[in-house]
């Protein structure tokens, strides 16, 4: 068959971040691709390079056999290539036609219509594609996949034979995923080519004809027949060969150690696109590094959130020593010994238009450390932010500097100084090296390795095996906001692996 | 960024605003000299003038230290004027319905009017921090009704029988009430304002309260995370707000104007929102900008006495300077 899309040598970096190395893909005319990948595999920078958002550093990318110029968008849809981003793109506000009207290349009406005339032609369209939706409705009135499937009518009206969807499945039920999948097959068999995002292994074979996998910006597998391949073998390429060790100054015995911390079947509401918790269990133990893993988006913010004392669960118990903190918030927790490092260091961690001496004390503060008198000395703060900020390694000229002048690596070292201040019980990690360079990474894992030895129990929820088998005494794998494996070293990608994405299961 | 360089960033449209007033009065026929020297004899160099000028720093710098909190706590209450109001309101009730000997009935009608202004402050801030209320239309609203309560107490219930005509007013307090002659300015009015601006710059830059209520307002999401109390502190911000704010309205009562006057210094609440502009948002800054903008407010009394410009003229210049700062601020804002 022909070959609809192909990429070939593309490269993109951001910064230091080689986001795609030298991929070359082929996908061949009306039939349904898959392209998988763990989050930060490249799958998103793969879309917006085909789509003509990004323009590669290297490569080329061409359309039906003809090359088309790199970072033009508009360039890449005149030669049929149309996009569904996981955020919807049409406006909210809108009506269904005027929304259409407004997102579509080929217009209904001129530059001047009457709103009757496009919800009629609009609406004939809408039938025409057996949806059932009236298109004076506003958006934001619809349910999400209607609204889904409007934003794909708008891609098709643009006369697109090549369709990419961006993890349509993301925010959709399981029967409307269904509708959805007999959608997308209805295209196909029209001859459209779809190439879809996708993280869940059921929803891949039940939909694709192909596979390809990215990992850690290099394509592992080209489009590959699904039918040839086994759940097994697809998760295996995506979280790739982990060194199969335990963590390298193994606890001991879990089972012997005080629990410090225990969730007894927490559960609570989701949270935007990702699920909640769904009765969680677990107990973390003095002395333990408990690694949370699982494909982003399965109940991790949920469950750093109740941890740390930001949201109240719905049902369930948590306990801090013998305490029971459920209906504590995050000053209670702090008071007894409970730190975090927040997912977004730079939103959630620090503040950036801050000066490096309030973001090391501003919480301090109230937490008398610079005694009960409401007036406190700025100068002892700033001799404070000193020592803590050299005791940690940061690389900074003055703490009047503020937060965004620091580098990623030294804006986590900085949080570390303030996070693990005091006595430290028990310590919340969330994707604690995430985007920083090795030295500063190796110090990250370092100093929770050494928080563990003092006694505490850290959690550290991240989405990178290697990290996770690296450092963790124990590991618990949360899919669709529920443990679905708990697992001791010797760890196996293979294991866990497929209890991130639901193999088998 | 160094001192020297956010002056400098402040300095310059202020000079290109006077600059462009400038060309502006000459483009219309007026002596660019005489409105010079106008505006420096209203505000400086005449007789009793600085005395003037400081009368109207006054209302400006209490009420631009108060919206410098709920700035810091990143919260735009422009309800000044309507605090201001309340307060003028809760004090002249005091001055006027309580007997007593004035020692006592001054710092109560003071303090009732601070009591007035935090309680219309803190109705914004908990529609806000309770139910997500937008800031700017509740507290912009508030001074609507402040507004209109206020004509109406003054044209009802404590309507001063002796005045007709078009200002409404309550009657003129006790002069042993008085803080300040009829010049309008006192050392003892002098010195409560200095108390006011150290008050705030210890509350603003020395407290633990006030080192939250900025990292709050820079950074409401790490707040969360550290434990800080987000919406108490911005409930914070808005009663200090109303304090500040309700002390303006009380001093205005007891100082310069001896009672409550509807249609009194109607703009005055939202001229001190780009006094806390001007002045960087800093103590010491804020004390600038209240002295210039007072300043201006003075010349914009005596001017039409020597020259022909309005002083509309003048207005026009506050106008530009406010537009020209915040401009600046907002370039520098979307470059960095």
């Amino acid at each position: 068959m022909a070959s609809a899309l192909r990429c070939s040598e593309v490269d993109v970096k951001f910064g230091s971040v080689h986001a795609l190395n030298d991929v070359s893909v082929d996908y061949e005319e009306g039939r349904i691709h898959a392209l998988l990948g763990q989050n930060g595999a490249g799958k998103s920078t793969m879309a917006r390079v085909m789509s003509g958002v990004l323009a590669p550093e290297a490569g080329e990318v061409e359309i039906f056999g003809r090359a088309v110029a790199p970072g033009q968008p508009s360039a890449v849809q005149a030669a049929g290539l149309d996009i569904v981003h996981q955020r919807f793109s049409l406006p909210p506000t809108f009506q269904v036609a005027e929304a259409l009207e407004f997102a579509s290349a080929r217009k209904m009406g001129g530059a001047l219509f009457s709103g009757r005339a496009i919800s009629r032609a609009w609406g004939m369209k809408l039938s025409e594609a057996g949806l059932r939706v009236d298109p004076q409705a506003r958006l934001s009135t619809l349910p999400v996949e209607k609204v889904q499937a409007i934003e794909i009518l708008r891609a098709l009206s643009n006369d697109a034979r090549i369709l990419i969807l961006d993890e349509p499945t993301a925010l959709l039920s399981p029967s409307a995923i269904e509708e959805l999948f007999g959608q997308l097959n209805g295209l196909r068999d029209r001859g459209v080519t779809l190439i879809v995002i996708l993280h869940k292994l059921k929803e891949v074979m039940a939909l694709a004809d192909t596979v390809s996998i990215l990992r850690e910006g290099r394509l592992v597998l080209p489009p590959t027949p699904s039918n040839d391949l086994s759940e097994e073998k697809i998760s295996e390429l995506m979280v790739g060969e982990v060194a199969e060790t335990g963590s390298p100054a193994p606890a001991g015995s879990v089972g012997a150690r005080q629990a410090i911390c225990r969730f007894d079947g927490v559960g609570s509401p989701g949270l935007g696109s990702e699920p909640g918790l769904d009765s969680v269990s677990f107990e973390l133990a003095e002395g333990e590094i408990l690694g949370i893993a699982g494909i982003e988006g399965n109940g991790q913010r949920s469950l750093a959130e109740l941890f740390a004392g930001l949201r109240v669960p719905t049902s369930g118990r948590i306990h801090l020593g013998d305490a029971d903190v459920t209906t504590s918030d995050v000053a209670a927790r702090r008071a007894m010994g409970l730190r975090a490092v927040p997912f977004d260091r730079m939103v959630e961690g620090a503040s950036l238009t801050l000066p490096l001496w309030e973001n090391i004390n501003s919480w301090a503060a109230s937490a008398h450390r610079y005694g009960r008198w409401p007036i406190v000395s700025i100068a002892s703060m700033r001799k404070h932010t000193r020592a803590a900020l050299d005791r940690f390694g940061v690389v900074y000229d003055t703490p009047s500097q503020v937060g965004g002048t620091l580098s990623g690596g030294n804006l986590q070292r900085l949080i570390l100084a303030r996070e693990l201040e005091g006595s430290v019980t028990a310590l919340l990690a969330a994707q604690p090296t995430r985007g920083l360079d090795f030295a500063a990474t190796n110090f990250v894992w370092s100093e929770l390795i050494r928080v563990r030895d003092g006694g505490a129990g850290v959690v550290m929820i991240s989405s990178d095996l290697d990290e996770l088998f690296g450092i963790c005494d124990r590991i618990l794998v949360l899919r669709g906001g529920a443990v679905a494996g708990e697992f001791k070293p010797p760890f196996s990608a293979a294991t866990v692996g497929a209890a991130m994405v639901g193999a088998g299961a | 960024m160094s001192i020297a360089i956010r002056l400098l960033g402040i300095g310059l449209p202020v000079l290109l605003a006077v600059a462009l007033s400038l060309v502006l009065f000459s483009a219309t026929g007026h002596d660019v000299h005489e409105v010079v020297l106008g505006v420096t004899e209203g505000a400086i160099t005449g007789f009793g003038s600085f005395w003037q000028t400081l009368r109207w720093t006054m209302p400006l710098l209490l009420i631009a230290l108060g919206f410098l909190f709920c700035l810091r706590a990143g919260e735009f209450n422009i309800g000044g004027q309507g605090q201001l109001l309340m307060g003028g309101l809760g004090c002249v009730a005091v001055a006027l319905l309580m007997p007593g000997p004035a020692i006592l009935v001054v710092p109560v009608a003071v303090l009732v009017g601070m009591v007035f202004g935090v309680a219309w402050s803190g109705l914004a801030g908990y529609l806000k921090v309770r139910f997500g209320a937008d800031e700017v239309i509740v507290t912009l609203m508030l001074n609507f009704i402040a507004v209109l309560f206020v004509s109406w107490v003054t044209t009802g219930p404590l309507k001063d029988p002796a005045v007709r005509g078009e200002t409404a007013s309550t009657p003129t307090v006790d002069s042993a009430l008085r803080l300040s002659g009829g010049d309008g300015m006192s050392i003892r009015l002098l010195t409560i304002m200095a108390l006011a601006a150290l008050v705030a710059w210890l509350v603003a830059e020395r407290s633990r309260t006030g080192l939250q209520l900025r990292y709050a307002g820079e950074a409401m999401e790490a707040a969360h995370w550290q434990g800080m109390k987000v919406d108490r502190l911005k409930l914070t911000a808005y009663l200090l707000a109303g304090a500040f704010a309700g002390l303006a309205g009380a001093l205005e009562v007891l100082g310069p104007n001896g009672r409550l006057v509807t249609g009194a210094t109607p703009t005055i609440g939202f001229t001190a929102i780009v006094v806390t502009i001007v002045g960087l948002s800093r103590v010491p800054g804020i004390i600038f900008a209240a002295l210039l903008f007072g300043g201006l407010q003075a010349a914009i009394l005596f001017l039409p006495i020597v020259s022909d410009l309005p002083s509309s003229g003048l207005k026009i210049l506050e106008g530009l300077i406010a537009l020209l700062v915040t401009a600046q601020l907002i370039l520098r804002r979307g470059r960095s």
